[in-house]
């Protein structure tokens, strides 16, 4: 018996460590132990004023912060029973939209794109493959720019507080932005036919895939859980009913089931339940590529982000139209405190992510409690890498090990998300 | 031969990292003066035995961590602590007050026992010596590169001194004491060009203490405009809770 490592994988966010077991040629064991520190955040916001808990609880993550923000304030305003407006709507989902277009680019080039040429990072191709990097750092770049342009700041954004935001784009540079993601679609599609050239593996998951889903629009900021194999919908303050949390012995991040079967949330399941919902040019993009909707190939989460970047940009354009015809500007909604307990979901870039809380009378925080995407997708990852490593064993061993990390990529996991 | 960098991440949101990369601009070119030989975050490959400079994201919250930085100090020439959770154990700091084992049984309850070798949060320089510091939650990318740069070159790292309000009033921005509403400004290190009070929100001390900062008089200045200081103390602890000045 031999038991070969992978220590603290490469390229995703946070520290895990792969174990595969491996006698006379025949895997017999398969582990990711997520070594990454906890931080106990559903402690430290118990006691503190409501209106800390978005700023503490997005310090979860620095890729998905405006999520992290976003949903800490959709729980609390739930648990204020405060409405906001469409504006404050739309530009939250402007918000989501910038991590999205961040992270996918992210993901896709400086993370995954390097293990299908066979190289350790994305650096050596802005030697080689110089408009590639161009066009990755580009897509990157857009995304950032949105969050700050809504947001003040990309990593953190300052403005987005209960009931609103503090401050709000100029109009003008509103509309110089619009002409900029219409013009960047075209770089999103090509990010589909780089991604679609790749030679992809395939392991047939075999979890329920969950997503959010909201009647015509591709839900990323509000509707109800949807099921794509069992088909229900539910809504989101059921959530805890819905997803069950367990401690796992070899990892700092919990495992997740939903009916006793693991899931996975993220960029495939949520084509799988929203295709009908894509932008034009994204659904095109979708009917050119080698996925089919329903698609159980868990490496087809890569490309499905890629289909995701073109959606988003027309999305945003459409958004900024919507603000701009509206005119006017946001006004943060005045709440009065008052006892509840309020739950709240957005789609991350890697999932959907969940918060909820419970406060007093006075506005403390007395409970509070964070499943994170990459949580819910662990323990479908594991069942996806006991049933991947036989098909690729009898490789040598740095490229079999190669080939499990980059099932590991393909979920786009977030490992300090997961602990938090 | 181009000083050779090593990016190492401890208990974080790698929010700082992300920055790192969020230099699209003048990525390439800061890569070319270096040679960057471990970020886990951005390439396959193992943490060498030797290098010069040490890029440290992270407050200290394992065993393991200490360890860690132990042979960073022996092995680097230069450590620069970015961030706030490194510089002054930041938002993890949080969970150092109380005991940390019934954090723990909060978050994982008593079913098989996980986070092997857990301490308290610590900032960096607790455990080891740092040469660098880099503040705020998350850094501002031209302070990194201008840090980086001065420890490249030998430099000391030069930080700003004084209290946020000194910048934020060159911006005009109403104060939020004539709003009524608590800001840590006065107490808080400047360098991030009052980002946040420009933005409508105020300062939450990301940054740390500023070197003169004057809690006593500070509590004053609100307490002669009628805001309420019951909870300054509590908002000042968000980011600076290991601070002395705020753990009594």
């Amino acid at each position: 018996m031999s038991t070969l490592t992978v220590e603290h994988v490469a390229r995703i966010e946070g520290h895990g460590t792969i174990t595969v077991d491996v006698d006379a040629g025949a895997v017999q064991s398969v582990h990711l132990d997520i070594v990454e520190p906890a931080r106990y955040f559903e402690s430290m916001v118990v006691g503190r004023r409501l209106e800390d808990a978005p700023l503490i609880t997005s310090r979860i993550c620095g890729i998905c912060s405006p999520n992290h923000m976003l949903t800490s304030i959709k729980a609390l305003e739930s648990a204020l029973g405060l409405e906001v407006s469409e504006r404050t709507q739309v530009m939250r989902k402007l918000l989501v939209y910038g991590s999205f277009l961040q992270n996918h680019a992210t993901h896709l080039y400086l993370f995954a794109a390097p293990d299908y040429v066979g190289l350790p990072s994305v650096f050596p191709l802005a030697e080689t493959h110089p408009d590639v990097v161009d066009r990755a750092l580009r897509i990157k770049k857009l995304g950032n720019d949105l969050t700050t342009l809504v947001g003040g700041r990309s990593v953190h954004p300052v403005t987005a507080v209960i009931g609103g935001f503090t401050s709000e784009p100029d109009p003008r540079r509103l509309e110089a932005f619009r002409d900029t993601l219409i013009a960047t679609v075209r770089d999103a599609v090509a990010t589909v036919d780089l991604f679609s050239a790749f030679e992809e593996f395939e392991v047939h998951t075999d979890g329920e895939m969950l997503a959010l889903t909201a009647g015509d629009d591709y839900a990323i900021y509000d509707g109800e859980i949807a099921a794509l194999r069992a088909g229900w919908r539910r809504p989101v303050s059921e959530y805890r009913d819905i997803i069950t949390e367990r401690v796992i012995g070899h990892s700092n991040a919990k495992h997740s089931t939903v009916g006793g079967e693991p899931l996975m949330v993220g960029a495939l399941p949520r084509i799988n339940l929203n295709a009908a919902a894509l932008s034009p040019e994204a659904a095109r993009a979708l009917e050119k590529s080698p996925i089919t909707v329903g698609s159980r190939n868990a490496f087809f989460n890569n490309l499905s982000q890629a289909i995701e970047l073109i959606d988003a940009l027309e999305r945003c354009a459409g958004y900024i139209d919507r603000l701009l015809e509206m005119g006017g500007s946001t006004q943060v909604e005045k709440f009065d405190i008052a006892a509840g307990r309020g739950a709240g979901a957005t789609e991350a870039p890697r999932g959907t992510l969940y918060h909820s809380y419970e406060v007093d009378a006075t506005g403390i925080i007395r409970a509070g409690d964070v499943i994170t995407p990459t949580a819910q997708n662990l323990a479908n990852l594991e069942a996806d890498m006991w049933k991947f490593a036989p098909t690729v064993v009898d490789r040598p061993r740095p490229e079999f090990l190669m080939a499990i990390e980059r099932l590991v990529r393909a979920y786009d996991p977030c490992l300090s998300c997961s602990v938090h | 031969m181009a000083p050779r960098v090593v990016v190492i991440g401890l208990a974080s949101d790698f929010g700082c990292q992300v920055q790192m990369t969020n230099i699209e601009d003048d990525l390439l070119d800061v890569l070319g003066l270096i040679d960057l030989q471990y970020w886990q975050l951005a390439s396959s490959g193992h943490m060498p035995d030797s290098y010069d400079v040490a890029i440290v994201e992270g407050a200290v919250t394992t065993l393991e961590h200490i360890a860690t930085l132990e042979r960073v100090r022996a092995t680097a020439s230069a450590v620069i602590a970015i961030g706030a959770c490194a510089v002054t154990g930041g938002i993890p700091a949080l969970a150092s007050h109380g005991r940390l084992e019934e954090r723990y049984s909060l978050v994982y309850g008593d079913g098989p026992s996980v986070a092997p070798g857990r301490i308290k949060p610590q900032a960096v320089d607790s455990v080891i010596d740092v040469d660098y510091r880099i503040p705020g939650c998350p850094i501002d990318m031209g302070e990194f590169v201008q840090v980086l740069s001065r420890a490249l070159q030998g430099l000391s790292d030069h930080l700003p001194q004084e209290p946020l309000c000194a910048i934020c009033k060159t911006k005009e921005n109403v104060c939020f004491y004539e709003r009524g509403e608590v800001c840590l400004g006065v107490l808080t290190r400047t360098g991030c060009d009052a980002r946040c009070v420009s933005l409508g929100r105020p300062c939450t001390g990301c940054r740390g203490l500023a070197e003169d900062a004057n809690l006593e008089s500070a509590l004053r200045l609100l307490d002669e405009r009628g805001i309420d200081t019951s909870d300054v103390l509590v908002r000042a602890r968000l980011y600076n809770t290991l601070e002395e000045a705020f753990t009594r």
